[in-house]
């Protein structure tokens, strides 16, 4: 097959290019991840959320997610805009007053339509109103209804259920004396801990990810570092040191 | 049961009493039902297996599922291939197996036994001295980089790319051969002096790059 040579009116609208690829029929503003945008035709201007949200209130409203600013940019104007993330499959979900929440890693872009919040579970985020977004995944996204367990690492979002709880698999605990070990020290080691899911709705999988440095989380997880007595705060800050030490050997 | 391909990178294995699952650890994406996991090490081959592999450096820890339900298997993003045994046995690394029924056994074997030729194909294609083979009835799920494909053999040679290699079934015959030629020594080689020549009857896998994992 011939592969399509495109021009501005050719290119899709609000659809995928190809499968790792989108192209975002731009008329005003989306939110979009920083190194998200792969070509654009047009009159687009890129600029940083942080510094957008000085000059427009409404940014800010929309984007109340402080840890994951910095990583953000607003694109404004007309025109065509291509995004693309590493080589994953990118696919496009439309919310019609719904809320879905996803692995911030893995959102790509939304419309200003939409409002982002921080989920109560780490690392990832929650799209609330009406409106288009782009997400990526490793591999097709799989689709699953609860009840059901998902590995932290496979999970890519969820929708229109409650948050899951984590479940521990006392098997896996008892079972494994390295495990336990570890579990005592509040290390992870394996496949005990999951996310336990029940109720009404889906579930968003995929083939866990090749891990991409997450400068975000480092951010949420100090922010919530905050909830320490300034005594226990030393004794993690030791134990942290201790363990970049024992990973450097 | 045999596995069910749910897309390129992602397995689902049915999960019953009499046929628990064996699996990398960490490899468990999702599952329903009531399905319990517990880490195994060496499958009951005793500590004298045990320390086997771990010399071999053919020890992946490996988990076990077992109860009723469906568990998904998927790693790290590679892509993964479904090998039905019938009886015949699958020749892979250790690396490779994803996930694979519990009642197939496995044992590590050093390649060396076919001479100093298959050392060096060892040394070569990074497999090292030991390898892993399978057999039994039952599904195999291995992975590979870029995707994987089958290739028939037989009776006419095959020439695969020893990074490329992923595994092999059936009565095969696998040979490293070097074609060294002049412009290699002078550093203009087309860089696939080294072949493996897969000569026999079965099914050589191949994966669509060159990458290590």
């Amino acid at each position: 097959m011939m592969e399509q040579t495109y021009n501005p009116m050719t290119l899709p609208s609000n659809d995928n290019v190809n499968a790792y690829s989108f192209s975002v029929d731009l008329n005003g503003q989306w939110f979009i991840t920083k190194g998200a945008m792969i070509a654009y035709y047009g009159n687009i201007t890129f600029q940083a959320v942080t510094a957008f949200a000085s000059a427009q209130a409404w940014v800010a409203a929309k984007f109340s997610s402080p840890v994951y600013i910095h990583d953000w940019v607003v694109a404004e104007g007309q025109g065509k805009l291509i995004l693309g993330d590493r080589g994953f499959d990118i696919n496009s979900y439309t919310l019609e007053d719904g809320n879905l929440t996803i692995k911030a890693n893995n959102l790509l872009a939304f419309d200003s339509n939409l409002e982002l919040k921080q989920s109560i579970v780490p690392g990832f985020v929650t799209l609330i109103g009406s409106g288009i977004f782009l997400a990526s995944s490793n591999g097709p996204v799989i689709f699953v209804e609860p009840p059901f367990r998902a590995d932290p690492e496979a999970l890519l979002g969820w929708a229109d259920v409650p948050s899951p709880s984590v479940h521990h698999d006392a098997e896996w605990m008892t079972r494994s004396i390295m495990a336990s070990v570890q579990g005592a020290f509040g290390r992870a080691s394996g496949e005990e801990k999951q996310y336990d899911f029940t109720g009404q709705g889906t579930i968003l999988l995929q083939s866990s990810e090749a891990v991409r440095r997450d400068n975000a989380l480092m951010r949420l997880v100090e922010s919530q570092t905050d909830l320490l007595a300034p005594h226990q705060a030393g004794q993690l800050g030791q134990r942290l040191v201790a363990r970049a030490q024992q990973a450097n050997q | 049961m045999p596995f069910e391909q749910v897309n390129s990178k992602v397995v689902r294995a049915h999960v019953s009493q009499a046929t628990p699952v064996l699996s990398r650890r960490g490899a468990m994406l999702g599952y329903d039902g009531r399905v319990v996991f517990r880490p195994v090490h060496g499958q009951g081959q005793g500590v004298g297996g045990m320390m086997g592999r771990a010399f071999a450096g053919e020890s992946n820890p490996m988990m076990a599922a077992e109860g009723q339900g469906s568990v998904l298997y998927g790693y790290r993003g590679l892509h993964v291939v479904v090998i039905d045994l019938k009886g015949e046995t699958l020749t892979c690394e250790a690396d490779r197996l994803l996930a694979h029924d519990a009642s197939l056994t496995t044992s590590v074997e050093m390649i060396a036994q076919g001479g100093i030729r298959q050392a060096v194909r060892g040394a070569v294609t990074g497999q090292g001295l030991f390898t892993t083979k399978v057999n039994g009835m039952g599904s195999v799920a291995v992975l590979a980089h870029g995707g994987a494909f089958a290739i028939p053999v037989n009776g006419q040679p095959v020439g695969v790319d020893p990074q490329a290699y992923v595994g092999h079934t059936g009565n095969l015959n696998v040979d490293l051969q070097a074609k060294v030629g002049w412009r290699d020594a002078v550093g203009r080689g087309s860089g696939e002096a080294m072949q493996l020549i897969v000569t026999g009857q079965g099914t050589v896998y191949v994966q669509a790059s060159e990458e290590k994992f």
